[in-house]
């Protein structure tokens, strides 16, 4: 059990977070320059925060109060860093070995070739991490970090070197991982897929500070703010105001445009007729329809890319394309009618796919 | 002759070895504690290293005779205890280490500069104190800047002129190194002891830079593959 309350200020930003993870994967999920990777610094012990304290299964690595700030050596925690960090100079089975040199010879022997067939090179410890390929080197970067069997094992973006195919590979393997490896694990991410795909728990950073931080199904359904939402990729976000509320369905009439739409939400005793929110649909849940139903939108093709599988096409609320709404949507291309820009099309809005939050 | 040649050439040869081995550590010493220093003086720390290469030797060994003759507080203290550094062989090696000091620290501190601090914080991070990750990560992955930095420091030790004569003196068989005998051989008309002498700098010079050049190669082969 990892337990963190810290705070670190510097010219132009404070980190300022709180969080704890048990015995499970927390994916922090944030853009460049949020604090996602000084928190993994302050909590390794390569960075020392101001105020607060960290504590690790009970012992305190880190304690203003107290004036305790353990070194990185002696706090047992596994990183791995963006660029892998592998010792250059050293082969890859003493690149495993270099944390467990106290152990004895036998075990140091017997562990790493243990460590070797779990990331599949059993052969290739003699070898140089330049003559691995680069999803190989990522394997080495882990299988050393988890070699001295550390408390809680800290991943800086892991993958994002990788092509998507290897990428796949490693989050499948990351997984497995929790077989021989029982501690805490944060990694830090600033892809939501991978931070959903990889994590049990969410915490979504925002200059600084954590925004949201949850059940990754919750932060992805129930998105506490606005930004939170465009992080998680909700694309689509304009201003409402409640209309009727009937059990688990709130309708929200939206400004500027003559449209009322459904959302299903289990929190629907939270809203009150008349109140202001905020509705949301994420571009690969919108569809273009033919019929008048419930949760359609009269709109104009503004643009569109055209790709393998997904086309990116932007609408536009407002027929004669002056301001309006813009709706993103990611139309598969099978499901992609004959349309040009200026067309008119009707888009349906599931939903159970509409996302709504307070304004 | 050849007694006109060898006391220089040995003399040379000793001032060179002790100086190096100073030059080396406190180079070292000076540019891993730089190479990660970020205090508010640590450009002019800097500068002060770096500035016995860039002032005209004469002015290097005239504050070093005032720093340590007879009339200086240090001076006075070794007069006390009836010996004194000027004109004396220690000398000659105080004024290489002071004028080969900034090329050493230079070099390595450009090689310290350049190790990923993430793979040092690795090693942190797998249980290595601050002496086991020097030893073990740093200065095997700046080794090369290492290397062409002591290279350096000799060849500028060797050819060490202006600051050697003027707190060593010229005194033959004691303080002449090879480029203070050279000096005096021509000034005196002894132009074949001076060729003499001049050609063995010129070969052990170009010999270290030479090889300097071809590990450098060895080096960059090794990383590109």
């Amino acid at each position: 059990m990892l337990e963190v309350d810290i705070k670190k200020r510097l010219p132009g930003f404070t980190l300022e977070v709180a969080f704890s993870v048990n015995r499970e994967i927390l994916s922090i999920l944030g853009r460049s320059g949020s604090g996602k990777t000084m928190t993994l610094l302050s909590i390794a012990g390569l960075l020392c925060p101001d105020e607060g304290y960290i504590k690790l299964n009970g012992n305190v690595l880190f304690d203003s109060a107290k004036k305790i700030c353990l070194p990185a050596q002696k706090r047992n925690i596994g990183f791995v860093f963006q660029n892998y960090a592998l010792f250059p100079h050293l082969t890859v089975r003493e690149n495993i070995a270099y944390g467990i040199r106290h152990l004895p010879k036998q075990e140091i022997q017997e562990k790493t070739c243990q460590l070797l067939s779990l990331i599949h090179i059993p052969d290739l410890g003699h070898r140089y991490p330049n003559e691995l390929s680069s999803g190989q080197q990522q394997r080495v970067a882990l299988a050393r970090a988890i070699a001295p069997s550390p408390g809680v094992l800290l991943l800086d973006e892991p993958f994002s070197a990788l092509d998507a195919l290897r990428k796949e590979q490693l989050e499948y393997e990351l997984l497995s991982l929790q077989q021989v490896y029982s501690g805490d694990i944060i990694f830090v991410t600033h892809d939501l897929a991978q931070g959903y795909k990889l994590g049990s728990k969410m915490a979504v950073y925002e200059a600084g500070r954590i925004v949201q931080c949850d059940a990754k199904q919750k932060v992805v359904y129930s998105p506490i703010n606005r930004s939170v939402a465009r992080l998680i990729g909700v694309r689509n976000l304009v201003d409402g105001k409640v209309t009727k509320i009937a059990d688990n369905h709130v309708w929200v009439k939206i400004d500027s445009v003559c449209a009322e739409l459904k959302v299903i939400t289990e929190e629907s005793s939270q809203y009150a007729v008349g109140q202001e929110v905020i509705i949301g649909i994420r571009p690969e849940c919108v569809r273009i329809c033919q019929n008048n139903e419930e949760n359609t939108v009269v709109c104009m093709l503004e643009r569109y890319i055209e790709g393998v599988d997904i086309n990116h096409v932007r609408f536009n609320t407002c027929k004669d394309g002056s301001g309006g709404y813009l709706i993103d949507a990611n139309i598969p291309t099978g499901m992609m009618p004959q349309l040009s820009a200026g067309h008119e099309c009707k888009l349906y809005l599931p939903p159970e796919h509409l996302i709504i939050l307070n304004r | 002759m050849a007694e006109s040649i060898l006391p220089p050439l040995l003399i040379s040869l000793k001032t060179v070895l002790a100086t190096t081995a100073i030059t080396f550590f406190a180079g070292i010493a000076a540019a891993r504690w730089m190479a990660r220093y970020s205090g508010r003086f640590k450009n002019l720390i800097d500068s002060l290293f770096i500035l016995p290469l860039v002032l005209p030797p004469t002015v290097v060994g005239f504050g070093l005779l005032l720093l340590l003759g007879r009339n200086s507080p240090i001076g006075g203290l070794l007069d006390a205890l009836g010996t004194s550094i000027v004109f004396s062989w220690p000398a000659t090696v105080i004024a290489a280490a002071v004028m080969s000091f900034p090329l050493m620290y230079m070099t390595a501190r450009g090689g310290f500069e350049q190790v990923d601090i993430n793979i040092e914080n690795a090693a942190r991070t797998l249980g290595a104190n601050e002496w086991r990750v020097f030893w073990t990560v740093t200065m095997p992955l700046a080794w090369p800047s290492i290397v062409s930095a002591t290279i350096l420091a000799l060849a500028r030790c060797l050819g060490e002129f202006g600051a050697t004569l003027m707190l060593a003196g010229n005194i033959p068989g004691k303080t002449a190194t090879i480029p203070v005998a050279i000096y005096f051989n021509i000034q005196g008309g002894h132009y074949d002891q001076a060729m003499i002498l001049a050609a063995i700098v010129l070969v052990i010079s170009l010999a270290s830079l030479t090889i300097l050049a071809y590990y450098k190669q060895k080096v960059r082969k090794a990383a590109r593959n």
